[in-house]
């Protein structure tokens, strides 16, 4: 019926102001890295039962990127941040 | 008729007389009555038959867990099947209707399925309808089909209105019995934001049955000072009606509230919500969902007047209705012997009172006759009963005649709300039950649901369960407590479990609504299915609407004694919502014909309807798709039209629902440069340039033009299907891949209406409204600017873009003026010709032309694949789908491509998705050449033509191939052709 | 160049009634403008506000947030596109400013229900302590996606995109009914 996510920048809203897009993926590679690295970072997904980071944006609302980490058994969300603070502080 | 309607009733008005009919039987009862106690007080304890077997079926329980008598009530769009008769409240003028039987609920012709007993145990469905297999779809389905199910659904819609909300509390209370009650007192008084919310009509749960005194009041005085101080405490919102069926993440609970089901017609407010789906945010709960008494597993404990022995007391006190009188009791536990004294005290006769314990640790004083170390292995009566079977420790057997039973196994904790998330319950030996998960974050159990008996200790349970509950919060709070009433000291008065009555006669059945006997489940357990969740399956345990409320702890008892193991080893089956069923209105809420889903609407949508179009839905968006004129009858003579106006005057069409995005930022270029495949860093200012967006795994995601307007300002436009997923791509690669850069963008799609203006002649008519300078010099083809329009009165945006192919403006005007544009380009263009133009018309034009759209951008296309791999750049560093473009497969020259291609014949015709052979292959898939992706009739060349993806396709322009259509099973003779049908030098575009 | 009538229409349609009373009472603001205001990564409402009460007075600094560095700009009076241009020219790049004076419409909630009827819609927890006056949020109404700003206890601007407009107001309409 619902759950609830808490955007850093809009507090606590339903899951249906979200699109999900998957998985944090590896960093986007450079041009100039080898093939191998970018079926990586394109097609290479993990499916955990557990701990899991996404990418959610919430469309209906400040339409931010961010970043979920969500136990996928419990459902559990124990992290949500912008989704440019991986890149702006490093945080992949 | 007999009555057995008896004094007092504390939940009826007896000056409120109400007239029902049940079968077409006109009855009366009382306001405050449910359909069940006006049933009972009527004499009717047939009410329906069973499921399987259709056994004489009477009332067994009073509230949620019903699992036998489910009526349908009312009529045409507001027949409600599988109404529980113990929920449902009588008002004047209900109808209620047994189900499952025919011709009648008293003569029923399927019971001869009882005479099938045999063949109709566990795992029946798998046994008896194996073969032959052609039988299944011809004979055994419809067979199946028309026998089994309980109410038919109505065909009529719903005039009923529904609707969903949203609630906000500190603390939802769930449950209004004395335990919920407290807690909600406690919190109230403290100034929480409370929640109270009960299924009944009435809050009070067991007090409600209470007949007796509490402390030195009258029970319902006790009750009425409690909701009184309630309803005055403006932070607490009482929810009556309302049944939280669900316990999602995040600490959302789903509730159903059924505002006016309990109505006459008459009465119902059709501006008012039938039923309100709440969907209810609890920053802490507390569950005072109480307990459910168990049935026991006896021969013929099904029969009409076998009842729960608690409902017997909540008939006889709340609704003054006698379940007969003579009545037995049989129970193994003491709080049944209160129903006992009750009766007694409305001068009912108790016969007798069972109790499998052999030396039961009581005070009972009153009249009736003990019979400890018994057990009840059958009854007797053929519509009801009429008399039990008593085995006595001695093996001795005693007929005792009575007119109804009560029975009780003890109580099992409705712990549905606390295990939906995924927590498992716990068996207590103490209390013959599984009892709530120990760790339930943010969830505290008290009162009933958590072990406790008595008023008072599920008063006290209540009111510490809130402090704790409040606590988390940081609020401090102080228990309420009952004035005047000590909680009785707890006594050692053990329950005894009894799984099954061994010397049952006859059918035992574990679960009354699916009809299944312990004879099933220890049939399952013989042929290997012993593990819960399949015995649940084989058998149909707990599979019916009730979820098995009566029936689940039993059949795990069963189990458990069986394997000789304990309850809670064999554990329960999964707990998921919906906790009682929920109607269909209220899931689907207002969302339902015309307001599905919302529509968008053009800012020209006025004009295009004054102008006649008929129009198309395009995901929420209204198009207009063709205007007919006097005298067409067929749509494509208004295409035909449509497009020959438009390739030799002047069209004008509505293209405002393509998606626009304005781009700001000092690094807006280069991030375009990123997320196109073709260059963008140097388009300059008043221009427009056509871009293709690939996807990061190399293939085409979206074209569109991007326009630059000014130093860091750039105009996107998009597909009208894409216009959402860009922006959302487009936004993660600002946000996401490259934060670093400064980029803003602002949905701008509403902000303008934007109009084509198509033709030979558009120039001359945008001339008359525009100010500025549009000749081809001033104005040449991708110039792109704010242009000055009406004398100055409006601004507008012009673009010489084209997707028609022919010489063609697009001009967006700020979108409330929209209106008054397009009647002023309609009345300066008349002199020329011009005509209205719909989108089938534009997708006959661009595929005349060439130009591709999504039914080519399917995702499986690089731009070589559309002729465009000359656009990909290859001087730039970086750009979203570089790398993996470059992939092998990905750069195959004899990749499926765009070509043309038309039938040999100009009469053959072919159809859009049919595959492309080499002349004189076995028509098949594996000789697959390509496929056709779009085509049309071509007015201009009067022909069919269209576009396909071929192998090698653009060096093979001029073969010969065949049209294969697999679903009608036809070929034509085609030849592949070049893409652009219609100036393919691009003549017209630069005129 | 003869002189073609220009109407700036309203993008609801003119036979849906609009409900007026103490309980529940929808209105469409008239006029005025709605301008995006994007500003750069170190952009702040207070920056905004004060820039803007130097390069126009006369409009208000009326900034409901939307997103990190981004507000609409709302006010009552009628900008035109050269006013805009001269705006965007005061701001620099520190703040981009897109008009959406069309493209977002603005109606007024208000009555004693008001709060009731948008429970019905969004899962934003509208109770004064929470929610004050002067406070948005970018939200969903039902379906349709729209900005909730409290203008007094019981009275709400709704600005939303003009092509959903007539959906969300029937949508208000219905949830509104009971209340009449």
């Amino acid at each position: 019926m619902s759950s609830l996510v808490k955007c850093p920048h809009c507090g606590l809203r339903p899951r249906e102001e979200f699109t999900i897009r998957g998985e944090v993926a590896t960093p986007r590679p450079s041009a100039g890295a080898d093939e191998a690295t970018w079926f990586d970072h394109v097609y290479l997904r993990d499916n955990p039962r557990g701990e899991h980071r996404e990418y959610w944006h919430h469309s209906s609302g400040c339409r931010r990127w961010l970043v979920l980490t969500r136990n996928t058994l419990t459902h559990e969300t124990s992290d949500v941040v912008d989704a440019s603070t991986l890149k702006t502080e490093g945080a992949q | 008729m007999t009555s057995f309607r008896i004094d007092g009733g504390t939940l009826i008005d007896r000056h409120d007389v109400r007239r029902f009919t049940f079968n077409g039987e006109v009855l009366s009862g009382f306001g405050g009555d449910t359909v069940a106690s006006s049933l009972l007080a009527n004499g009717k304890q047939l009410v329906g038959r069973s499921f399987k077997y259709h056994r004489p079926r009477g009332i067994l329980t009073a509230g949620a867990a019903e699992p036998n008598a489910l009526l349908t009530i009312g009529r045409d769009g507001r027949r409600d099947p599988n109404t529980r008769a113990t929920m449902a409240e009588l008002f004047d003028g209900l109808e209620a209707r047994s189900q499952n039987c025919w011709p009648n609920v008293n003569f029923d012709i399927g019971a001869a399925n009882g005479l099938l007993g045999p063949l109709l145990g566990a795992g029946f469905y798998y046994k008896t309808f194996m073969w032959p297999a052609a039988f299944w779809e011809k004979v055994y389905e419809p067979l199946i089909r028309k026998a089994a199910g309980l109410g038919r659904a109505s065909y009529d819609p719903d005039p009923g209105y529904y609707e969903k909300c949203w609630a906000h509390c500190d603390l939802l209370v769930i449950g209004a019995g004395p335990a919920g009650l407290a807690a909600a007192l406690t919190a109230g008084r403290a100034g929480a934001r409370v929640i109270i919310a009960d299924e009944g009509a009435q809050l009070g749960g067991g007090l409600i049955a209470e007949g007796s005194s509490i402390g030195s009041k009258p029970a319902d005085a006790v009750l009425g000072d409690l909701v009184g101080e309630l309803h005055a405490l403006p932070n607490v919102e009482i929810k009556k009606r309302t049944t939280v069926f669900a316990a999602y993440d995040d600490q959302v609970f789903g509730a159903v509230e059924r505002v006016q089901k309990h109505l006459p017609e008459h009465e119902i407010n059709p501006h008012r919500a039938m039923e309100r789906l709440w969907r209810i945010v609890a920053r802490q709960v507390v569950l005072a969902t109480g307990a459910e008494e168990r049935p026991i597993v006896f021969g013929g404990n099904d029969r009409p007047g076998v009842m729960m022995a608690g409902a017997m007391r909540t008939y006889l006190n709340a609704y003054g209705v006698a379940p007969g009188k003579r009545v037995a009791l049989f129970a193994n536990n003491s709080q049944a012997y209160q129903t006992a004294l009750d009766l007694e005290a409305r001068g009912i006769e108790v016969a007798a009172i069972i109790d499998p314990r052999t030396c039961p640790n009581i005070d009972y004083d009153g009249k009736a006759r003990l019979i400890a170390g018994a057990m009840v292995r059958d009854t007797s009566g053929r519509r009801a009963i009429k008399s039990i079977t008593v085995r006595h420790d001695d093996g001795s057997d005693e007929v005792i005649a009575v007119d109804a039973l009560g029975v009780s196994g003890g109580y099992s904790p409705i712990v549905h709300l606390a295990c939906h998330r995924g927590g498992k319950p716990v068996w207590s030996d103490a209390h013959v039950g599984f009892m709530p998960p120990e760790n339930t974050d943010g969830m505290t159990s008290c009162g009933a649901v958590a072990g406790k008996t008595g008023i008072a200790a599920c008063f006290a349970d209540g009111g510490t369960a809130a402090v704790k509950a409040l606590a988390e919060l940081g609020v401090m709070s102080e228990a309420a407590s009952l004035p005047g009433v000590e909680q009785a000291e707890e006594k050692a008065d053990p329950i005894q479990p009894i799984w099954r009555v061994a010397s049952s006669k006859g059918k035992a059945f574990v679960d009354y609504q699916n009809d299944v006997a312990a004879s099933d489940i220890m049939l399952a357990m013989r042929e290997g299915y012993d593990h819960v969740e399949l015995a649940k399956r084989y058998t149909t345990n707990g599979m019916a609407t009730d979820q098995g409320k009566t029936s689940n702890v039993n059949a795990i008892g069963i189990l458990a004694e069986n394997k000789g193991v304990s309850p809670g080893e064999i554990g329960t089956t999964t707990f998921r919502p919906f906790y009682t069923p929920v109607s269909f209105g209220a899931l689907v809420g207002a969302s339902k014909g015309m307001d599905f889903q919302p529509v968008r609407k053009s800012p020209l949508h006025g004009w295009a309807a004054r102008n006649g179009a008929k129009f198309v839905e395009t995901g929420p968006w209204y198009r207009s798709s063709w205007f007919p004129k006097d005298g067409e009858t067929f749509w494509r003579d208004s295409v035909d039209r449509e497009v020959n106006t438009v390739r030799t005057k002047v069209g004008i069409c509505d293209v405002s629902t393509l998606g626009k995005i304005e781009i700001f930022g000092a690094d807006a270029a280069e991030y375009l440069n990123r997320v196109y495949c073709n260059a963008f860093l140097k388009l300059p200012v008043g221009k427009a340039r056509y871009g293709i967006m690939l996807r990061e795994d190399g293939f085409v995601y979206d074209d569109g033009t991007t326009s630059c307007l000014g130093e860091n300002h750039y105009f996107m436009t998009t597909t009208t299907a894409l216009a959402a997923g860009v922006l959302t791509h487009l936004e993660f690669c600002a946000q996401v891949l490259w934060p670093e850069l400064d980029v803003r963008m602002a949905s701008a799609t509403d902000q303008w209406a934007q109009m084509a203006i198509a033709g030979p002649k558009s120039r001359d008519v945008l001339s008359k409204i525009i100010d500025d300078d549009i000749s081809n010099e001033a104005f040449p083809f991708l110039a792109a600017r704010e242009v000055s329009m009406f004398g100055g009165r409006l601004k507008g945006r012009l673009f010489r873009i084209s997707f028609s192919g022919e010489l063609a403006y697009e001009i967006a005007v700020p979108a409330g003026y929209g209106e008054s544009v397009a009647d002023a380009i309609m009345a300066v263009g008349e002199e020329f010709g011009i005509a209205p133009y719909g989108t089938e018309a534009l997708g006959v034009m661009r595929i005349e032309k060439g130009h591709v759209t999504h039914a080519e951008i399917n995702g499986t296309v690089t731009p070589a694949d559309l002729g465009m791999g000359k656009m990909v750049s290859v001087n730039k560093d970086d750009f979203i789908g570089r790398v993996m473009n470059l992939r092998e497969g990905l750069v195959d020259p004899s990749r499926p491509s765009l070509v043309g291609i038309m039938p040999k014949s100009p009469s053959d015709k072919f159809a859009t998705g049919s595959h492309i052979l080499n002349p004189g292959d076995d028509v098949s898939l594996a000789n697959d050449q390509g496929y056709v992706t779009s085509m049309c009739h071509s007015p201009t060349l009067g022909h069919a033509i269209g576009l396909a993806l071929v192998k090698n396709g653009p060096s093979r322009v001029g073969e010969e191939v065949v049209i294969w259509n697999g679903l009608a099973g036809t070929t034509v003779t085609g030849i592949l052709c070049n893409p652009a049908f219609v100036d393919p030098e691009n003549e017209k575009l630069h005129a | 160049m003869r002189d073609y009538p220009l109407e700036n229409r309203s993008a609801f349609s003119p036979d849906v009634a609009v409900g007026t009373g103490a309980a529940i009472n929808l209105a469409p603001v008239p006029g005025g403008f709605v301008i995006h205001v994007l500003g750069d990564a170190k952009s702040d409402e207070a920056a905004l506000k004060q820039v803007l009460a130097k390069i126009a007075p006369e409009l208000g600094a009326d900034v409901r947030k939307s997103a990190p560095n981004q507000w609409f700009w709302v006010g009552d009076a009628a900008v035109y596109s050269d006013r805009l241009t001269e705006l965007q020219a005061g701001l620099v790049n520190q703040f981009a400013l897109a008009d959406q004076t069309h493209g977002r419409v603005r109606m007024r909630l208000s009555g004693a229900s008001s709060r009731t009827v948008l429970a019905k819609g969004t899962m934003v927890d509208l109770s004064a302590d929470l929610f004050a006056i002067g406070q948005s949020a970018m939200t969903q109404i039902g379906h349709i996606g729209a900005m909730i700003t409290r203008i007094e206890d019981d009275s709400f601007e709704l600005i939303v995109l003009r092509s959903f407009a007539a959906s969300l107001w029937d949508e208000l309409h219905h949830m509104a009914a009971e209340f009449r």
